[in-house]
């Protein structure tokens, strides 16, 4: 090894050491306690007791299904909806790209607590959604407030959210793979008689293949991330219908006014999580990102 | 041609109309942080009697509501949250230089340091959170500035070392090479010759960190409870409670927290999706 490279990595070694390294040992050690912080002094010994309480939660299973549910629902729209507004971005015939693009990285760019907030707003049973809808004769929808309204409202709204918030960053990297694929491809088929329609079916699409789906797998292996919109927007309700299980997490170990409150539980929750996420990370890594050609060659 | 201008007018408006639909949402907020409190529950766009009440108790006065709720001026949270991501993007910039510099040139830790490296962007934080909770405790920085900085790096070192590599990646080896030929050591030939080339890079590196840490809410959440750590983003959750919520000084301070990271986005929007997909779209 070269003498410069401990220099060069050993501070982020000893930082990430700290922050990732020990709280995952932390975590497995977790795992085989139980621990309520409002009742015990110091966590105690429960052996395999978390693991019998996750095969038997159905809060739990709940909160993982409703994850991946709400994974597969938004994807492919996010997916569909930015491919198509890709193309038009790219479109020679759209004018005013130069304001149109930066427009587009407001909801790339503003933090997910604030998208949470924004549509809380518009949700909001007396804001503008329901005043528009009243508007054009549909009856105005409780679209989060708890009691009355249809519960799976909520999930409609969440997934509304993560596509919005989504869409246009899949589009902008549509766009920026569309242009990266050689233009003079693309002229030269316009020379033979290739109509639009033809070359964008024929050579840009399969030139994006491979960017499309890296962004599906970045997409779905960050959706497992989402915390901010459901705090602000359902704080997981009505009931536990959008409590996925990021938040499921948050409930168990750091709401301590639950009853529930299991920092072992928690920590288990934890893991599994993790478990999950890295299945995906590794079928990442290994079929899809060629890491070693994206640095080295 | 007839037909090519008739698409050109066809196109361009039906795209100008999508994006345009397409910010409404944001929109409202901006103009409700404009209403006056008469309006808030209004269902128009565009505010009737615009005002800057709003801005005004945001920023300076603070705000009282009655059984609303109160609020004080956001300054001190607004200065946790300048505080927190300055200092996290600035070390961090310089720490992903390091690391990815050693992982582009020296190969350090190989294929594997790499890919843990990349992962680390895409383990959901939760994961990580409680233990981290307890470690801050115990060291005495929890609900401290300093604890969010120490934590906050967890987020933005993978963001940084991987668009490093980018950036080292154009930077010529020759001059590199030469300067090792010279007499200079690995260490200086890094800080003396690469670092210098990549400065645009360190430049955006730098504002990528801050966005991240700008908007990062579930870690504060956790770690940062009381008003002497805690930075806007967790801060603007409060104008929402149990007895109501507060739409235009909620929507003033969301415009605020919005404002920088919408422009250093713009101002970074060349290298934004190749530094959210990690590289692997240019």
């Amino acid at each position: 090894m070269k003498r410069a490279v401990l220099p060069l990595i050993l501070p982020t070694l000893i930082l990430l050491l700290v922050l990732v390294i020990y709280p995952t040992i932390h975590l497995f050690y977790m795992i085989f306690q139980s621990f309520n912080p409002l009742i015990d002094v110091v966590p105690r010994f429960a052996g395999l007791r978390n693991f019998f309480v996750l095969m038997s939660d159905p809060e739990a299973h709940y909160a993982i299904i409703i994850m991946l549910l709400l994974t597969t629902i938004t994807t492919p729209i996010q997916l569909g909806l930015g491919i198509l507004l890709g193309i038009l971005l790219t479109s020679k015939y759209l004018h005013g790209k130069t304001i149109l693009t930066p427009l587009l990285l407001i909801p790339v760019s503003i933090p997910a607590v604030i998208i949470g907030l924004n549509w809380k707003m518009i949700f909001f049973t007396k804001g503008p959604l329901n005043a528009f809808l009243e508007s054009i004769g549909i009856e105005s929808q409780p679209w989060l407030s708890m009691p009355f309204g249809n519960p799976f409202n909520t999930i409609f709204c969440l997934a509304i959210l993560d596509i919005w918030q989504w869409t246009p960053f899949i589009a902008l990297a549509v766009a920026s793979g569309i242009e990266s694929a050689p233009i003079d491809v693309r002229e030269a088929a316009s020379l033979d008689g290739a109509s639009e329609t033809q070359i964008l079916r024929h050579i840009v699409l399969p030139m994006i293949k491979s960017v499309i789906v890296i962004i599906f797998l970045l997409r779905v292996i960050d959706s497992l991330k989402i915390f901010d919109i459901i705090y602000m927007l359902t704080f997981g309700g009505p009931g536990n219908v959008t409590t996925t299980l990021p938040f499921y997490i948050y409930k168990i170990g750091f709401t301590l006014t639950a009853a529930r409150a299991d920092l072992g539980y928690a920590s288990l929750l934890a893991v599994a999580l993790l478990f999950i996420a890295s299945i995906l990370i590794v079928v990442t890594l290994m079929r899809v990102f060629n890491i070693k050609k994206v640095i080295w060659e | 041609m007839k037909k090519k201008s008739l698409l050109t007018i066809l196109i361009t408006m039906s795209g100008w109309i999508i994006i345009v639909m397409y910010l409404l949402p944001f929109v409202w907020m901006l103009g409700t942080s404009f209403k006056p409190i008469g309006e808030w529950g209004v269902p128009i766009l565009l505010p009737q009697n615009p005002t800057l009440k709003n801005y005004v108790e945001v920023l300076v006065t603070g705000g009282i509501y009655g059984v609303r709720g109160h609020f004080p001026p956001i300054v001190r949270y607004l200065f946790n949250s300048i505080i927190v991501s300055v200092v996290v993007a600035f070390i961090t910039c310089f720490l992903g230089a390091m690391t990815g510099y050693a992982i582009l040139r020296f190969r350090a830790g190989g294929i594997n340091f790499a890919n843990w490296m990349l992962s680390l962007r895409m383990i959901p934080p939760v994961v990580v959170l409680y233990p981290l909770v307890v470690m801050t405790k115990s060291i005495a920085l929890y609900d401290t500035l300093g604890g969010l900085i120490l934590v906050y790096p967890l987020i933005t070192i993978p963001i940084t070392t991987w668009f490093m590599i980018g950036a080292f990646k154009s930077v010529p080896r020759e001059t590199e090479e030469a300067a090792l030929l010279d007499g200079c050591s690995e260490f200086q030939v890094f800080y003396k010759i690469a670092l210098p080339q990549a400065t645009a890079g360190l430049a955006t590196a730098f504002i990528f960190a801050f966005l991240f840490s700008w908007s990062e809410f579930l870690i504060p959440l956790l770690l940062a409870p009381s008003e002497s750590a805690m930075p806007l983003t967790v801060f603007a959750a409060y104008f929402s409670n149990q007895y109501g919520i507060l739409w235009g000084p909620l929507s003033a301070a969301a415009v605020i927290i919005s404002i920088p990271v919408i422009v250093l986005a713009i101002l970074i929007r060349r290298y934004l999706i190749r530094g959210l997909t990690m590289g692997f779209v240019r």
